[in-house]
């Protein structure tokens, strides 16, 4: 989609009035050091006619004030750059992140964690370099490539013509060999890196395994034969792309030449004086370095295409809202009490990715399930039965077709966030924020005492471990680093408690726990969760519990009623779900 | 930071071959800098004291040329660094690969993540390190004093000027180097934990819509980001000071060097000729080490790629020397005529903690035996010990013979969590065993009660099956290689955690059938059906076993 890719690019760059500044800073810059290298060839050409001293005065100023003025500006210019560059970044992040809000999260194509939220971060980020990558250095290149040939115009017209074919032919060849080297790269290289890096990542991550197996010297000859491959690739571009830069090596020169082919006969003929003939021979060199910007810029450019793009992919521009907003919002059910949820032929699927042509397939296709207060209902099933497609469902996170009603009231009929009101989620692996454990709660409910949050630590069983910890202080690490699984589902239940969710769903709660473990963390949970609301278990496993008051088998997003787990205490009166 | 690692040059043969190279490198790209000054300083004068253009015509050819060769030099420099990167990066990932393959368990300090980074991403940043950083470093070393000595023999005042001027720079870097590594040393962490701000509002996003908490971020990412602008510019304004001195230190030495040839060339001291071939030549006396300054952020992520994977490879060969102690513990244990497997007197210590302490153990075959016991007991570390993953006093011997260290021949093992490798359930389950007759294949997927096709997908650590299928094809794994090597031993760490109870009684009846064809089972479990089915439970007690 180009026209979305380009409005992100658009997005990236300042407006005029912030980059006048560094694009001044930058033309003068490239300018002082052309200056400077004609400035010293005049210089020394003019005093070699011996004139009097006096005459030279001008000339020994100007070579002093443009070594000056190159560093000076130079240093200014990459401050300010950098500068309007970040100011813009903050106007990046913000915009992406309102386009993500109305289709978030079901509809991202970002992945939520790991490497490839890194990488989309990364490719948002990017997007600052358009400036200072980019439009910078091409706006102040070309601008002082434009004066100075002008101004060789003005000393030999010939010249002027001899200096601009060179620069033509040169950069644009550069150009070309640089262009096809990079579409080289991406085709053949990035496949090619990233299998390497996959069968490292393989072969590290399952080394016990393949040492165990005798396997590990066919994993290595395996790696080993990726690195050849890959090896022979790169080789490839790196003789393409050094091409390109020799050839603009080459220019400086070719340029040199041809201007002094130009101007020989015009001082032959004395029409320019033996000065001028050394500015104009000089010149061409300190031209051709402020050339070699232009092929920076384009490859700098192909990336921060390619991030634009990515970015675009990732955050559709004009998707229709997932799921949609009501045009004219229903009041939704009053009271603290937890509402009776029904749920009748629902069907759902998965907003098809922006890769993707027509809508995925349903991942539910007809489930009813009813949840009276307070009732404790298990969904289970095998993976990708469509589990937690109802539970997104039920947050108001997808769409639905088929009816779900709190306490009588259409969930389509509200706004979103009211349902999100009702309907809590605790999700299978929760985003804990890099902060410490009071942050990570308080976001929940900012009204919140330290003695509160203890009181809910206390129901989730965390109260101890926090307090070994230093307290409410204690730091939780990068996406939860300090926190095994189970502690990071009970800090998560605690943030879902503290918001009062009259229904709670819990995806998968003892997924990332040991299974020695996972049994009593159920437990705890379901205790802290108390008697009055209502709680929704999605689970892959069997869930040995005695205190479920139903069960709802999904097999292939179809749901029926199935049978209260083996180990439920006997006299428990079992019902039907729906 | 040093700029090279010693111990690169010393270990690393394409690291040797890559400097001699570009040393070569470095003398043409300095002759062909001279020749072209040259050339063009005499034409520019020549053609001032009315050169005729037939006498300049030898002048132009070797501008020319000289200017050609300085470009098949920077090609030739491309080339090189890349191959030179790639070969480095080869034998290091080799290296790195078979000395942990000596250690399957980690390396301390180094978890899997770090070591994959390492490997992967770590190891691609000597790509910058060699194509850019190092080129330029073996320049300034050999090119730069080249170009002095020729703009020396021509004008001496002149060499003197650059002299003097070129030694302030690495002097002022270093001044500079260091107040802005106290700056951002303070920095650092506001830095990071800043720049991470975006990544956790579109991390967390859906948690924060969960509790209605998303609209209100759109205002703190602009604060956040402010924030990282204001303190960034703090560190930046004295990082590029750095830069500042290098252009001004050179384009001042070209100022100095053309006012001090202009106004000896008023008085006659000098030739034009002199004069414009310093003047040329000045540059270039500095661009290597301008570039050096440019590719310094390069240079310091290679630097420290390559100095952890020597890290890694030190502390992973270190540890390898005591490995094949054969015949540790005591060797009496050896008895004959004994059929089963015998573990005496076994310790073994994670870090400070002694996990198992003198444990015992006599397995005959057809024995199941189930172990049990807390978490973090050492169920898990008594079968790595088996298989040589940790390190242990005592001995194991198996049909009365002392296994050494590594010596895992006689057992076949699935460990806690599944590992799949992508390819296909055939493909894993086959693994190392791959030439085994398609019967044992069929017969191990019989056993673990995997209902899959051989042929169905498996992605990249078991993506794309279910947890229970994965822990079945990982049993089946290990049945395979018990069945194709005719091992005595099976080890199974948990293998029924993610079954269901029917599946697990199922699998119970089975694994019974296995032993009963003369094997001896170790399981761990937590769950009663398969505790139940055992000859004889041991049940682990923290560290006294």
């Amino acid at each position: 989609m180009p026209e979305s890719f380009r409005s992100v690019l658009v997005g990236a760059i300042p407006p005029l009035r912030r980059l006048a500044v560094p694009l001044l800073l930058g033309i003068a810059s490239a300018g002082s050091s052309v200056a400077l290298l004609a400035c010293s060839a005049w210089l020394i050409a003019r005093a070699a006619e011996q004139p009097p001293v006096l005459y030279l005065s001008l000339g020994i100023v100007g070579v002093r004030a443009f070594a000056l003025g190159r560093a000076v500006f130079r240093y200014l210019e990459r401050l300010t750059g950098h500068d309007v560059s970040f100011r813009q970044l903050a106007e990046v992040r913000a915009g992406i992140f309102e386009r993500m809000l109305p289709v978030a999260p079901d509809a991202l194509a970002t992945s939520r964690r790991g490497e490839l939220l890194a990488r989309f971060v990364g490719d948002v980020d990017e997007l600052q370099n358009v400036v200072l990558r980019v439009v910078q250095p091409l706006v102040s290149a070309l601008v002082v490539l434009v004066a100075a040939v002008a101004g060789i115009a003005l000393l030999a017209p010939g010249s002027a013509v001899a200096v601009l074919a060179c620069l033509i032919a040169g950069v644009g060849l550069t150009l070309i060999v640089q262009r096809a080297a990079a579409m080289r790269a991406e085709r053949t290289l990035a496949p090619l890196r990233g299998e390497l890096q996959a069968a490292v990542l393989e072969h590290a991550r399952a080394l016990e395994v393949l040492v165990a197996f005798d396997a590990a010297g066919a994993g290595r000859a395996h790696i080993d034969r990726l690195g050849a491959r890959l090896a022979r690739a790169t080789r490839a571009r790196a003789a393409a792309s050094g091409a390109a830069s020799a050839v603009m090596s080459a220019v400086g020169g070719g340029t040199v030449a041809a201007s002094l082919l130009a101007a020989a006969p015009l001082l032959e003929s004395g029409r320019i004086d033996g000065p001028a003939f050394a500015v104009l021979c000089l010149v061409p060199l300190a031209i051709a370095e402020v050339a070699a910007a232009v092929p920076l810029a384009a490859s700098s450019f192909g990336l921060v295409r390619s991030s634009a793009d990515r970015v675009a992919n990732a955050v559709p521009g004009h998707v229709p809202e997932v799921p949609a907003r009501p045009a004219h919002p229903a009041a939704p059910p009053a009271g603290d009490a937890p509402p009776a949820l029904a749920l009748r032929g629902i069907r759902a699927h998965w907003p098809a990715g922006p890769a993707e042509t027509g809508a995925r397939p349903a991942a539910l296709v007809d489930v009813d399930l009813d949840v009276a207060p307070g009732e404790r209902v298990l969904v289970r099933g095998p993976s990708g039965a469509g589990k937690t497609t109802l539970a997104h469902v039920l947050v108001a996170f997808l769409a639905y077709e088929g009816s779900y009603r709190l306490d009588g009231v259409e969930a389509s009929s509200l706004v979103p966030e009211a349902v999100r009101r009702i309907v809590g989620l605790v999700e299978q692996r929760p985003w804990l924020f890099d902060e410490d454990v009071r942050q990570n709660l308080l976001f929940a409910r900012d009204t919140a005492s330290d003695g509160e949050l203890l009181e809910v630590l206390e129901r989730v069983g965390l109260r101890r471990w926090v307090e070994e910890r230093g307290g409410l202080g204690a730091k939780v690490g990068e996406q939860g680093a300090l926190v095994s699984g189970g502690q990071a589902q009970r800090i998560a239940l605690a943030r879902a408690l503290l918001a009062d969710f009259p229904v709670l769903v819990l995806d998968e709660p003892t997924a990332s726990v040991d299974p020695e473990r996972a049994d009593s963390l159920l437990r705890d949970l379901l205790d802290a969760a108390g008697a009055q609301r209502s709680v929704i278990i999605v689970s892959h496993g069997e869930v040995p519990f005695d205190s479920i008051d139903r069960v709802l088998e999904v097999r292939a997003g179809v749901g029926v009623a199935g049978a209260v787990a083996s180990q439920a205490i006997p006299g428990r009166p079992l019902r039907p779900a729906s | 930071m040093k700029p090279l690692d010693p111990r690169l040059v010393g270990r690393s043969r394409a690291a040797r071959w890559f400097l001699l190279a570009g040393g070569v490198l470095a003398v043409a790209q300095a002759a062909s800098a001279v020749a072209f000054a040259w050339a063009l300083a005499a034409l520019v004068s020549g053609f001032i004291g009315g050169m005729a253009m037939p006498e300049a015509t030898p002048l132009l050819a070797v501008l020319l040329s000289a200017a050609s060769m300085r470009a098949l030099a920077a090609w030739c420099w491309d080339v090189v660094g890349s191959a030179g990167a790639m070969r480095v990066k080869a034998e290091l990932r080799d290296e790195l690969l078979r000395a942990l393959a000596t250690r399957p368990s980690g390396v301390p300090g180094f978890p899997t993540a770090r070591i994959a980074t390492l490997l992967g991403p770590g190891l691609d940043a000597l790509d910058e390190y060699f194509g850019r950083y190092l080129p330029q470093l073996v320049l300034t070393v050999v090119a730069t004093p080249i170009c002095i000595v020729a703009a020396w023999v021509a004008d001496p005042l002149s060499g003197v000027v650059l002299v003097v001027v070129l030694p302030l720079i690495p002097v002022f870097m270093a001044l500079i180097g260091m107040a802005t590594a106290a700056v951002q040393r303070r920095q650092w962490e506001s830095l990071a934990s800043l720049s991470r701000g975006f990544l956790e509002v579109v991390g967390g996003l859906s948690t924060l819509l969960l509790f209605g908490r998303a609209e209100r971020q759109v205002a703190r990412i602009r604060e956040v980001t402010d924030e990282y602008r204001a303190r960034t510019m703090r560190v930046l304004r004295i990082t590029f000071l750095s830069g500042f001195t290098l252009e001004f230190a050179a384009s001042l030495s070209v100022a100095l060097v053309a006012v001090s040839i202009g106004l000896r060339l008023v008085a006659g001291d000098l030739a034009l000729m002199t004069g414009l071939f310093v003047l040329v030549l000045a540059p270039d006396v500095f661009l290597p080490i301008r570039n050096v300054g440019a590719a310094f952020h390069a240079s310091a992520a290679g630097v420290t790629a390559s100095g952890d994977a020597l890290d890694l490879l030190a502390i992973a060969e270190g540890g390898t020397p005591h490995a094949p102690a054969a015949g540790r513990g005591d060797a009496r244990a050896a008895h004959g005529t004994d059929e089963g497997l015998r573990v005496r007197g076994m310790r073994v210590r994670r870090g400070e903690r002694v996990v198992l302490d003198g444990l015992g153990l006599e397995a005959e075959p057809g024995e199941i035996i189930a172990i049990t016991g807390e978490s973090g007991s050492g169920k898990s570390t008594l079968l790595a010990a088996l298989l040589g993953f940790a390190e242990f006093d005592g001995s194991v011997s198996i049909g009365g013979r002392v296994l050494t260290r590594g010596d895992r021949g006689s057992f076949a093992w699935a460990g806690q969590a599944p590992v799949l490798l992508a390819g296909t359930v055939a493909g894993n389950v086959r693994l190392g065993d791959e030439g085994a007759a398609p019967a044992v294949l069929e017969e191990a997927l019989r056993v673990a009660g995997v209902e899959l096709d051989p042929a169905h997908p498996v992605g990249s650590d078991g993506s794309g099956l279910s947890g229970g299928q994965a822990q079945r094809v990982a049993t089946a794994r290990a049945v395979h290689r018990l069945l194709a090597r005719d091992s005595r031993v099976l080890l199974l760490d948990e293998p029924t955690s993610a079954q269901d109870p029917q599946r697990e009684e199922e699998f119970a009846v089975r694994l019974r059938e296995l032993a009963a064809e003369g094997r001896i089972v170790l399981v761990t479990t937590h769950r009663r059906t398969l505790a139940a089915i055992a000859d004889r439970v041991l049940e682990l007690t923290g560290s006294h076993a």
